[in-house]
């Protein structure tokens, strides 16, 4: 390499480098950017309401006031909505991985009849609007089954594969395991089921942790379905709960904000024990979608 | 691949245990794509051409109520402005902000996997919560914007309150929440192959040049997995109306959903919202439609190599 080559070569590595760390300047300030917001919500609930109305606002409470929690929780029944929420979640998750897991394997393994009308059947159905059939649906809970108040219809329809999307979700995950798996283990006489349960469940449990995932992010933000179909107060959910607290105590931030703050703290914590997942997941809804 | 695994040629196309197997596996799609998609699907243009209320048994009207909404609803109207305003901005500011932020996390930067993570965590927060919150920053007398405002010598702003800011303010909140687009760039972003860029840059392309002439086209597919995602999923914005506006100022923030909630579940009118829904559903149709058919036009497809 001549000695002008080997500068020209030296020059560009530096320039690079001095990009990346402009770069990661600028990320940095859009990641403050980003979480701004969530530190003035947390902020606004320790202060107290003359602090709040100061001007000009500080970054940070003068005393922080984590009475206003003890506060808040008198009024706003955390706990108990959190429960109701984890009543809904729970189940609904567990029902939707597994009868994907079922549904993603028929199509991602087995051979049977029918199989191209009734993938298109599930694949057309991925774009199909889920407010659509919000309707219908209601009338057939409350008219034709008579439930009323009540979370089986937040939970059941997770019996049924969580939604056409988390079936292709797992069935392209399946389909990245080689067959040789399979294969080895029917000749040692394992079924259809074994080798599910056995070989491909816990291969693709990547994806099955992120349909849970979905499952859970999806029916956390899904105020809609609640509102319609839960009507007691004892009942509520974290979301309906919040948004009825925040129409009693219109004016009362920092307890609101408090109120917010809880709110958050389940999410954040899901999403702290299964970050890597979540981008994993994501990542695969986005490849091979 | 697929035909690589293929095991060897039997006497019928299909073993009749596997197909057993496989059709148990699949009681419930069955169940979910009869119940809780298809027939539904067909009850909605069912019930929209009944007058049901709820109380009394429906009566079929015919197509009454599609008359009706586009005659004498006085919310239809600004309703379908509202809905396409808001997706309009939130898809153009979720797409180009995301595909900002992927581009910069995709230079050898440090502590990538903590920034990537933080771009994220507003996805992961429940949407009531999220807009409860943001109400505070945009609260007219005391809120962080207005102090901002203030500071920069302009006006207070209403936000939410004020009929011609509201629509922008909630597609700034969900601009925010667009972290999963993000992920899926900078997966995207990883997957360009880097001899291209190397190519072109022996070449002398700038690197203005480059991200026209190889990043946009080898990004293409996935630019439009997130664009028809993104757009399916802000057309049928509610939550921040339920949360939050009631549908107001005026009717400034009725969401075509919304809408419909407010005829179905505090109008009782049944037969109503269906029509209502049908025409969201025409929207949403429309919308993907176009983007389907515009697609082979802009999507750059490498050996046609997809799925």
């Amino acid at each position: 390499m001549s000695a002008a080559a080997y500068g020209r070569l030296r020059s560009r590595k530096r320039n690079e480098r001095m990009m990346n760390m402009a770069t990661f300047v600028v990320v940095i300030f859009c990641a403050a950017l980003v979480l701004f917001p969530i530190w003035w919500i947390f902020r606004t609930s320790l202060m107290t309401n003359a602090e709040i109305y100061r001007y000009p606002p500080s970054l940070t409470p003068d005393n922080w006031l984590f009475s206003n929690y003890e506060k808040t929780l008198q009024v706003f029944k955390f706990w108990k909505y959190l429960w109701n929420t984890m009543i809904i979640i729970v189940p609904a998750c567990l029902a939707g991985t597994f009868t994907a897991a079922l549904c993603g394997y028929a199509f991602a393994r087995l051979r049977f009849r029918g199989k191209n009308l009734i993938w298109a059947l599930c694949v057309g159905s991925m774009l199909l609007p889920a407010m659509v059939t919000l309707i219908p649906l209601y009338i057939g809970w409350t008219r034709y089954l008579g439930i009323h108040d009540s979370y089986l219809p937040l939970i059941l329809p997770y019996f049924c594969g969580g939604g056409a999307f988390n079936i292709f979700l797992i069935r392209q995950f399946m389909m990245s395991i080689p067959r040789e798996l399979d294969q080895a283990a029917t000749i040692d006489g394992a079924g259809y089921f074994r080798i599910l349960f056995s070989i491909i469940m816990p291969a693709i449990k990547p994806a099955m942790i992120v349909v849970a995932l979905f499952i859970f992010i999806g029916l956390w933000n899904d105020l809609l379905q609640q509102m319609i179909y839960i009507n007691s107060s004892d009942k509520y959910t974290i979301a309906l709960g919040l948004t009825n607290f925040r129409g009693q105590l219109k004016s009362d931030w920092s307890l609101t904000m408090a109120a917010t703050c809880l709110s958050f703290a389940p999410g954040v914590l899901f999403y702290l024990i299964g970050q890597r997942y979540f981008v994993e997941g994501i990542t695969l809804t986005g490849m091979k979608g | 691949m697929e035909t690589i695994h293929k095991p060897l040629k039997r006497r019928s196309r299909y073993n009749s245990s596997e197909a057993r197997v496989a059709y148990i596996c699949l009681i419930p799609a069955f169940l979910g794509l009869f119940f809780l998609t298809y027939a539904p699907l067909l009850g909605v243009l069912g019930i929209s051409l009944t007058n049901w209320t709820g109380l009394k048994s429906p009566q079929f009207i015919g197509f009454d109520n599609y008359v009706q909404l586009f005659t004498t609803d006085p919310y239809i109207k600004d309703s379908i402005i509202a809905t396409i305003y808001f997706a309009f901005l939130s898809v153009i500011g979720s797409m180009v902000y995301s595909f900002f932020i992927a581009m910069l996390l995709n230079r050898k930067i440090p502590a990538r996997g903590l920034l990537r993570a933080i771009f994220y965590v507003p996805f992961v927060l429940p949407a009531a919560a999220i807009y409860v919150g943001w109400s505070w920053l945009y609260e007219a007398n005391f809120g962080f914007f207005n102090f901002l405002l203030s500071q920069v010598g302009l006006n207070k702003v209403l936000f939410i309150a004020d009929s011609s800011y509201v629509v922008p303010s909630l597609s700034l909140i969900s601009v925010w929440l667009s972290g999963n687009l993000i992920v899926i760039f900078l997966a995207g972003l990883q997957n360009v192959p880097g001899v291209y860029h190397e190519a072109a840059e022996m070449d002398g392309a700038g690197a203005w040049k480059r991200f026209i002439h190889i990043t946009l086209p080898s990004m293409s597919p996935i630019i439009f997995y997130n664009l028809l995602m993104s757009l399916i999923a802000n057309l049928q914005v509610v939550t921040p109306a339920l949360a939050l506006t009631n549908g107001g100022p005026g009717n400034s923030s009725r969401f075509l959903t919304y809408l419909m909630y407010d005829q179905a579940f505090v109008n009782y009118k049944l037969g109503y919202a269906c029509a209502t829904t049908f025409v969201i559903f025409a929207i949403l149709a429309a919308f993907t439609a176009v983007l389907f058919k515009t697609s082979s036009r802009w999507i750059y497809n490498e050996g046609g190599d997809d799925k």
